[in-house]
């Protein structure tokens, strides 16, 4: 009986903990993308963060959808249409189906996870176009510790953490899947800071972001920041990022939807 | 002297120019400062001279028109994004494949509906009262 209540009562604690405060189904967030050209801030794409519902025959999900789409300006230069998806469970966050598309340019490639937290494993589906413009699939089963995430997930996993209760320092390591890899992102708590946005002057909490043995984000700790407004919603107001191939920024343009 | 800032002048006038077409038009202003100051000491140098001011004039010509292009472009012209109906397309095409795969799928016992249970009940109540009524 003792064994039963202690379980139960870890149970409980489960769900209240892994419960979404945060994210709405209908949430929208617009972003612009800029990309550091010769010293100069450029706006290049614009990229949207979409929740909505699915239903299945016995479940409802919900559907985090991001999109990245290039300026009609650049479109002539270098076309992106990029789709990220990720089915998650409307509660825990926890991913069942996430889906990647990208075009960037004469580049395609799609890939797709369908997740088993049971045997703990992904199976994976990719899709590339070869030099003759055929399609070819590539299904790999791959194994994941528990808790791994798809980086969409992640990003709004992050959303609802309680950051409030954390302190300046601290650091929270996060394992996710992408490209048929698993790796560990590290996300700390720098401080408070308000900012001024185009929703207006918010306080944000700053996190700084690092990936583990990659050389993916690179620079300090100052060069791969994320601000979060310091409310109920955590909405990702600000972004900025410094990649192998240069640096750039992710700024808000609107937010509708909001849960809080 | 002066043939090294003309030549500097019209390098860095011609680039302000063809990045000012192009959709990199703010960093066409880096250029175009650059050819003033040229084409100005070119200006100074020929002026003290007495040497012909034909070339420093056409510095001054493109840089002007590459900066009002940049001006202009900088006011009016407003960041949209282009033809989206592919990727509302996939969107939809990418929802109906993905509602097929969770169907498949196994779901937490947490994320299953409880719907199905609560019509049930639903049902059984109505056939309950008229049992009572009779």
């Amino acid at each position: 009986m003792k064994h039963i209540l202690l379980v139960s009562i870890f149970i409980y604690g489960a769900m209240v903990l892994g419960q979404n405060n945060t994210i709405a189904v209908g949430e929208k967030l617009t972003f612009t993308a800029a990309y550091n050209m010769s010293g100069l801030m450029t706006e290049i794409a614009q990229v949207t963060m979409e929740t909505g519902q699915v239903k299945t025959s016995n479940a409802t999900l919900l559907h985090l959808k991001c999109t990245a789409a290039t300026y009609t300006k650049w479109d002539g230069f270098f076309k992106i249409r990029d789709l990220y998806e990720s089915y998650v469970s409307p509660t825990s966050l926890t991913p069942y189906l996430y889906k990647r598309d990208i075009n960037e340019g004469n580049y395609y490639k799609f890939m797709q996870y369908t997740f088993s937290h049971k045997t703990n494993s992904v199976k994976s589906l990719m899709r590339k176009k070869n030099s003759k413009g055929e399609t070819i699939d590539k299904t790999t089963s791959v194994k994941i510790n528990a808790g791994t995430k798809d980086i969409v997930t992640t990003i709004y996993h992050i959303r609802n953490l309680d950051i409030h209760k954390a302190t300046p320092g601290e650091v929270q390591n996060f394992k996710v899947i992408f490209d048929n890899e698993e790796m560990v992102i590290s996300v700390k708590y720098v401080s408070k800071e308000t900012i001024n946005t185009a929703i207006g002057k918010k306080e944000c909490y700053k996190l700084a972001l690092s990936l583990k043995n990659k050389d993916i984000l690179k620079g300090g700790t100052n060069d791969n920041l994320l601000y979060l407004t310091a409310d109920a919603n955590k909405i990702p107001v600000y972004a900025k990022f410094k990649i192998p191939v240069g640096n750039g920024e992710l700024k808000i343009k609107s937010a509708t939807g909001l849960k809080n | 002297m002066r043939s090294l800032f003309i030549v500097l002048g019209i390098i860095t006038a011609v680039l302000a120019l063809i990045l000012a077409v192009t959709p990199l038009s703010q960093i066409a202003y880096i250029p175009a400062v650059a050819a003033l100051i040229f084409g100005f000491v070119a200006f100074y140098i020929s002026k003290r001279t007495q040497m012909p001011r034909k070339t420093v004039q056409l510095i001054f010509i493109l840089t002007i028109i590459s900066l009002v292009l940049t001006i202009y472009k900088s006011i009016f012209n407003t960041a949209e994004v282009g033809n989206m109906e592919e990727l509302e397309l996939k969107k939809e095409a990418s929802m109906e494949d993905s509602k097929e795969i969770l169907e498949g799928l196994e779901i937490d016992e947490m994320d299953l509906d409880s719907s199905e249970s609560d019509a049930l009940e639903i049902e059984e109540l109505p056939d309950l009262e008229d049992l009572e009524e009779q």
